[in-house]
């Protein structure tokens, strides 16, 4: 009797040994020693302003998992440090190509993210799809990206193109026609992120079919740096409204044309001053930034965040470890870490570390993630359609500083619009 | 719009030539293509960047700075590369790749100390308000830039026509061996030239922030192909036609903003095309052989 219980004994022991051996098999052995996530930066060149604050921004979320022993990945259920490969693509984007597959295939990273803005983004969208591998598109906004029949993309941080001037069309059309806007001037950039804002901005207007018109509406290269000309020109369709969508380069430029040409028009936009406004503020000066209606952005409207650091304390960490002030603090630094968290988040929350099954664990956060960037929301495509920025007007602070007013839309608003600018 | 956009393109132009004079001075004397000359304007710019932020050092201040500093860079810079290059079999082509990687070593530097981001000096400091020139208004800093420029074109002039310097610097431009057979200092002529030509680069950098709106150390590249441009239409080697070329491509580029705004990028390369299927030797190119 002895003899059949030790038996029965030993034999239980040596499944529970073989079923702990094969667990330890699939849990231990099966998980990687990192997670490498794979992407690009532009140290220089047209992109390096929009670029390396939000690289900066994904580091400093990537050293604070690593500092807490890594990230939790749920299929391994367990932390594991994460390696950042990150290649200088120097805002060239047949060297993002070439360094978009070397990630992919010679590195091959688990995650990859694509370098900021639509320029470098787009060269990312053919080349991962191609390898089934999910592009982790952080700013690259353009509508073209994003289609319903590719898997293999999907945005974190900004909103797609198109809805970006919702609010500024939806202003010009209603609130603008009772403060006595007519005339609409339209000045962009010819590049995705600007060109589809132009277009959204025709779109909107058209269906609003509001008692204004657009006198003007011109495209410039992305890399014009002289705006004189192009103001006279633009002075001569007499708008009562001007709206400018252009990159860091192209705002610094046009606003300090603007403001040495002694030209002043009533209604002002420009993107940068509200992305980018100590960078702006740095180039232009706080004068020529007085009046200018722009984006309100989530470096200004400190949204309530349920997962992340808060503003202030994201502020404080960023100016901790990038202090030196090279990197400006602003828009871009936010999208950058709001990226971190989406894939904190995702990571988590994931089945396996199939790319499908990462795109399906971040559309499962959609609607129910709210960052410092504020609500993270995707449609069908992967497009972002949360975090759309009000309507804001820079103004003087009566101390010889700037400050932000929301204009639109109303139930955000914290104060009216100052028309005409004075 | 059409007065406007004329009169715009001279001031641009004039700037331009300045941007290009220093790199056709260079090619002129030397016959070498120095692809670092933007890098050089860059580091002008950054230069009067700097000097303004660190101790509010007026940018007419920086010229001349800029001019003593960088001819004072360029002859001993002469004497580590150039003569070397000159021993070689092809000097133009390797002039071209070894100014490249200066080029690349330059503007890897200036990001690592400047950072990538644009940089800018207030309008306000060239003068505050616009000018009426003509009936028309033009920022201030641009109409001294442009007189800025004008000047620098004017010292040049006076450098290569009413000195000895320059006189022997044209006898070198015409035939190097010839010069040398004569008994003129070839290497010291160039030398001199060279540092001339970066601190011209230098100057055309000082005003960068005034005509371009901001500064980045990337922006070397895009300024070298518009060097080009100017220096191809004037005519390569010839240093005053630089200024021809400034002025046909500020014009020109103005007209492109007013009239095709968006094919405005193209132009520099259109130009470039034109020149060297048309007059490959350049509008001024006969002179400057028989000079």
């Amino acid at each position: 009797m002895y003899q059949s219980i030790f038996r029965r004994i030993a034999v239980n022991a040596a499944a529970a040994l073989s079923a702990a051996a094969f667990a330890a098999s699939v849990w231990g052995a099966g998980s990687p020693a990192e997670i490498k996530i794979g992407t690009l930066y532009a140290s220089s060149g047209n992109f390096a302003a929009i670029s390396m604050p939000v690289h900066y921004g994904l580091k400093l979320w990537v050293d604070q998992m690593n500092a807490e022993g890594g990230v939790y990945v749920k299929p391994y259920n367990k932390k594991i440090p994460i390696k950042l490969i990150a290649y200088d693509d120097q805002s060239n984007t047949a060297t993002a190509a070439t360094l978009y597959n070397q990630l992919i295939t010679q590195d091959k990273v688990d995650i990859l993210v694509a370098d900021s803005g639509s320029v470098l983004t787009s060269v990312a969208v053919p080349i991962a799809r191609d390898h089934k591998m999910l592009l982790i598109d952080q700013t690259g906004t353009g509508a073209a990206f994003f289609s319903k029949d590719n898997l293999y993309i999907v945005l974190m941080s900004d909103p797609v193109s198109s809805i970006w001037p919702k609010y500024i069309a939806d202003f010009l059309t209603t609130d603008g026609v009772k403060l006595g806007i007519k005339r609409i001037a339209l000045l962009y950039s010819t590049n995705d992120f600007t060109g589809t804002q132009a277009n959204a901005v025709r779109g909107f207007i058209k269906a609003a079919n509001a008692p204004v018109e657009i006198v003007y509406d011109q495209g410039v290269p992305t890399n014009t740096t002289s705006y004189t000309v192009i103001i006279n020109n633009i002075s001569a369709a007499n708008p009562d409204a001007v709206i400018a969508l252009g990159y860091p380069n192209n705002d610094i430029s046009y606003l300090r044309n603007l403001q040495d040409s002694g030209v002043k028009y009533k209604w002002q936009f420009a993107i940068y001053p509200g992305l980018e406004t100590e960078h702006l503020e740095k180039t232009v000066g706080a004068k020529g930034l007085e009046y200018v209606y722009t984006y309100t952005p989530s470096s200004v409207l400190e949204y309530k965040a349920e997962f992340g650091m808060s503003l202030p304390q994201f502020r404080a960490a960023w100016n901790k470890k990038y202090g030196e002030g090279k990197v400006s603090f602003g828009f871009n630094s936010v999208a950058g870490y709001t990226t971190g968290l989406v894939l904190q988040k995702a990571l988590a929350g994931t089945e396996s570390m199939d790319q499908l099954a990462l795109r399906k664990a971040i559309f499962a956060l959609s609607g129910k993630l709210k960052t410092i960037d504020g609500s993270f929301e995707l449609d069908e495509t992967g497009a972002q359609i949360g975090e759309i920025t009000p309507l804001g007007q820079i103004v003087p602070d009566g101390k010889g500083g700037l400050k932000f007013v929301v204009v639109y839309p109303h139930d955000v608003a914290t104060g009216k619009p100052v028309y005409p600018a004075k | 719009m059409l007065e406007y956009a004329l009169l715009a393109g001279l001031v641009f132009g004039l700037y331009f030539s300045l941007v290009g004079l220093g790199l056709n001075l260079v090619f002129g004397v030397m016959r070498i293509v120095n692809l670092a000359h933007g890098d050089f304007l860059m580091l002008g710019a950054f230069g009067a960047f700097w000097l303004f932020n660190l101790i509010h050092l007026n940018p007419i201040a920086t010229v001349f700075l800029a001019l003593i500093l960088f001819t004072a860079l360029g002859v001993p810079l002469y004497y580590l590369l150039v003569p070397r290059l000159l021993r070689a079999k092809d000097p133009e082509m390797l002039s071209i790749i070894l100014f490249f990687g200066l080029s690349q070593v330059i503007e890897a530097l200036a990001t690592i100390v400047f950072g990538p981001s644009e940089r800018s000096i207030p309008g306000r400091v060239l003068g505050s308000g616009p000018v009426q020139v003509l009936g028309q208004s033009f920022p201030a800093a641009w109409l001294a830039s442009g007189v800025a420029s004008a000047l620098a074109v004017l010292g040049v002039y006076l450098y290569l026509y009413r000195t000895r310097l320059g006189y022997l610097t044209r006898a070198v431009m015409v035939n190097r061996e010839e010069a040398l057979a004569t008994g003129i200092d070839v290497h010291r002529v160039s030398a001199i030239a060279f540092g001339v030509g970066l601190a011209l680069a230098a100057i055309a950098g000082v005003f960068a922030p005034f005509m371009l709106g901001s500064v980045t150390p990337a922006m070397g590249v895009d300024l070298n192909i518009q060097s080009f441009v100017v220096i191809v239409i004037g005519s390569l080697g010839n240093p005053l036609g630089t200024v021809l070329g400034g002025i046909v491509y500020g014009v020109s580029l103005m007209f492109m903003q007013t009239y095709f705004s968006s094919w405005a990028n193209l132009l520099p390369y259109v130009l470039l095309i034109l020149i060297l299927l048309v007059r490959p030797s350049g509008l001024l190119g006969r002179q400057v052989r028989r000079a």
